[in-house]
């Protein structure tokens, strides 16, 4: 009972089924307290939206987080590290400002458009910060840079 | 170790990055040091330590400056600051609060900075002793530990650990070059298994901004007339009159919480808070703006800093996320932490210690004297630094190992984990530190049994071992009380 069989050859394979063992026996035990818990109370065993998402969540901001981080590698894979940088830094200011900011490009104005602001800025930002980091890490620090 | 102005120079630019960091909610000190952590491969491990260790020091100081100003906490480590630092601030003593703040925290990081020097040697010295079993009994301990301290929620935080664990063996095996758990398509690129560096970089930075994102990356309302030119609201070091021992029992306090791993900054404040009220000739002004629990909690939260790196550099293993991550920086540079750390690696530990010194310092004249200017870092837009942010957690990523698209998209995995961690109420520092313990464990397990050809009762024929098995079954028992115990107060 106290003895395990030991050889080289399977010694890879020792850890990891006792560690898989003991998280299967955690998680019955966090679902089956969580089971008796819902029951007392008598609420969902799963509520998607209350347990998941925080009340009011921003759907743009998060979905398109997820898309643009993953389409992101690939940009730099096909355009290079600094134009895919600079494409995605600036899509990311657009996005956490807000999408409406480009509505409100459309009604013109020029520089006294907020809108139109928000988009040089970000279009600044976007250029000097990836120019910048391009330059910092991969030329003076000598970083490997995708 | 010898001297270098390179060293003031980083340590400087790290302690006013980390403030930066720290006074912005939702950055951490943590997320600071894995976004700078591949920095460490254009200078040497003393150069980075100083940029690591100010970034840390700044990180867990700048939290202060939203907790008072608007009463959110900078980092979870100034939980309690707003206790009484905010009702100070609408009351107009802004400057005063977070000068008591930031003269406590410099003393709070001085007392756990002699903790440090004071028993990491001779802790080292005992474990240099330890054997495979010591050893691993030492890392179940650590993880038995997080349980102990998971507030109620003992099992997911044992879950997350060893889910961690697990996560640290998909590699292959060194010994017999075997892969597992490694789907084959994927077998080119884990033959070392997950990196470190884009793992935390996931779990702390990604993982954040999926947060924020989901909350619409709300700015912060700054507390306008927080500041007053009125001198009776002004700070004197004579507001520190009566709060010696205040002052030195926080900061021991932070300095034991640091020392347990798996337990934030936060778990510090909260406890030091609630010592001070415990304490205290008058328990219910805390809460309405007074000193005493300002001071409890900042002392705290930055006495955690050496506290944290005791176990780090005499056991190897990280107290808080924070040295986690920095254990990412040792292992950048191929030296390991551990009970051999100090007599193998006098330089390096004189620099840690000569770091957090100059690392306090910084803290104290950067924050200290311009304060007024400093505090405008919480009005920077957080819908401008993400990006940046993201562009540097990609180049972090990428260079782990030297240029591999492959961790850019362990990253992402990772992020996108830590994400659904945080939803179902799985603590992401329990994660890493079984992520970084797992393969010790398992190495020192094998060694044990390889040495005893095959009988787990190695496990119990030593005096040390037989020690840790008792604490392990009191970590365990406390879970079990604390547990109930929570349960019992949120019933009530």
């Amino acid at each position: 009972m106290f003895k395990i069989s030991f050889s080289w050859g399977q010694a890879h394979w020792i850890v990891p089924p006792a560690v898989i063992s003991l998280l299967v026996v955690l998680l019955a035990a966090i679902l089956i307290r969580r089971a008796v818990r819902c029951t007392k109370k008598h609420t969902p065993f799963l509520n998607f939206k209350a347990h998941i998402l925080v009340e009011n969540w921003d759907k743009i901001k998060l979905i398109g987080t997820f898309l643009l981080l993953f389409l992101y590698p690939f940009a730099m894979g096909s355009i290079h590290f600094l134009p895919a940088s600079i494409l995605f830094v600036f899509l990311f200011n657009i996005l956490f400002c807000g999408v409406d900011t480009l509505a409100m490009v459309a009604q013109g104005g020029g520089l006294k458009n907020e809108g139109v602001r928000s988009l040089l800025v970000s279009l600044a930002i976007s250029i000097v910060s990836s120019t910048l980091i391009w330059y910092i890490f991969g030329h003076i620090f000598k970083i490997t840079l995708p | 170790m010898t001297f270098s102005i390179t060293y003031l120079i980083m340590s400087f630019i790290g302690v006013a990055v980390g403030i930066v960091f720290g006074a912005l909610p939702g950055m951490t000190a943590t997320m600071a040091i894995a976004i700078f952590l591949p920095l460490t491969y254009a200078y040497d491990l003393h150069t980075s330590l100083f940029l690591l260790l100010g970034l840390y020091v700044g990180g867990i100081s700048g939290g202060l400056i939203p907790a008072i100003l608007v009463n959110i906490p900078g980092t979870p480590s100034s939980i309690c600051t707003g206790f009484d630092g905010y009702p100070m601030a609408r009351r107009g003593e802004g400057e005063k609060a977070l000068k008591i703040g930031i003269t406590a925290s410099f003393i709070g990081g001085m007392i756990s900075l002699g903790c440090l020097l004071f028993f990491t040697p001779p802790l080292a010295k005992v474990a240099i002793n330890f054997g495979a079993v010591e050893k691993f009994l030492v890392i179940l301990f650590a993880l038995t530990v997080i349980a102990a301290l998971s507030k109620g929620d003992m099992l997911k935080g044992v879950f997350a650990g060893f889910l961690g664990v697990l996560v640290s063996l998909m590699d292959c095996y060194s010994f017999n070059s075997k892969f597992r758990m490694v789907p084959p398509a994927l077998q080119e690129y884990m033959y070392g298994g997950f990196s470190l560096l884009p793992v935390l970089i996931g779990l702390f930075a990604l993982t954040q901004i999926f947060q924020e994102a989901e909350m619409g990356m709300k700015e912060n309302a700054f507390q306008t007339d927080a500041f007053t030119d009125d001198a009776s609201k002004k700070f004197h070091f004579s507001c520190l009159k009566g709060q010696g021992i205040n002052l030195v029992r926080s900061a021991l306090i932070g300095t034991f919480v640091g020392v347990l791993p798996g337990v934030g900054g936060s778990a510090a404040s909260l406890l030091s808070y609630s010592q001070a009220k415990n304490f205290s000739k008058h328990p219910e002004k805390l809460g309405t703006g007074v000193a005493e629990g300002l001071i409890a909690s900042e002392a705290a939260n930055n006495g955690l800093t050496g506290g944290a790196l005791i176990p780090l550099l005499s056991l190897g293993i990280p107290g808080d996320s924070t040295t986690a991550v920095l254990v990412g920086a040792f292992m950048l540079q191929g030296v390991s932490v551990g009970p051999l750390f100090i007599s193998q690696n006098p330089d390096l530990w004189h620099a840690i210690l000569f770091g957090l010194l100059v690392a306090n310092l910084f803290m104290f004249v950067l924050m200290f004297y311009p304060i007024k200017w400093i505090s405008k870092i919480i009005n920077l837009p957080k819908a401008r630094l993400y990006p940046v942010i993201i562009l540097m957690c990609v180049v972090g990523a990428y260079s782990a190992n030297n240029g591999n698209m492959f961790d850019v998209w362990t990253m992402l995995l990772f992020g996108f984990l830590g994400y659904v961690f945080s939803k179902v109420g799985l603590s992401a520092p329990s994660f890493l530190i079984g992520f970084i313990l797992g393969r010790d464990l398992e190495a020192y397990f094998i060694e044990a049994i390889q040495g005893s050809q095959g009988s787990l009762l190695c496990f119990f024929q030593r005096p040390i071992g037989n020690v840790l098995w008792l604490l392990i079954l009191a970590s365990i028992a406390f879970a079990v009380w604390d547990s109930k115990r929570t349960k019992q107060v949120n019933h009530e």
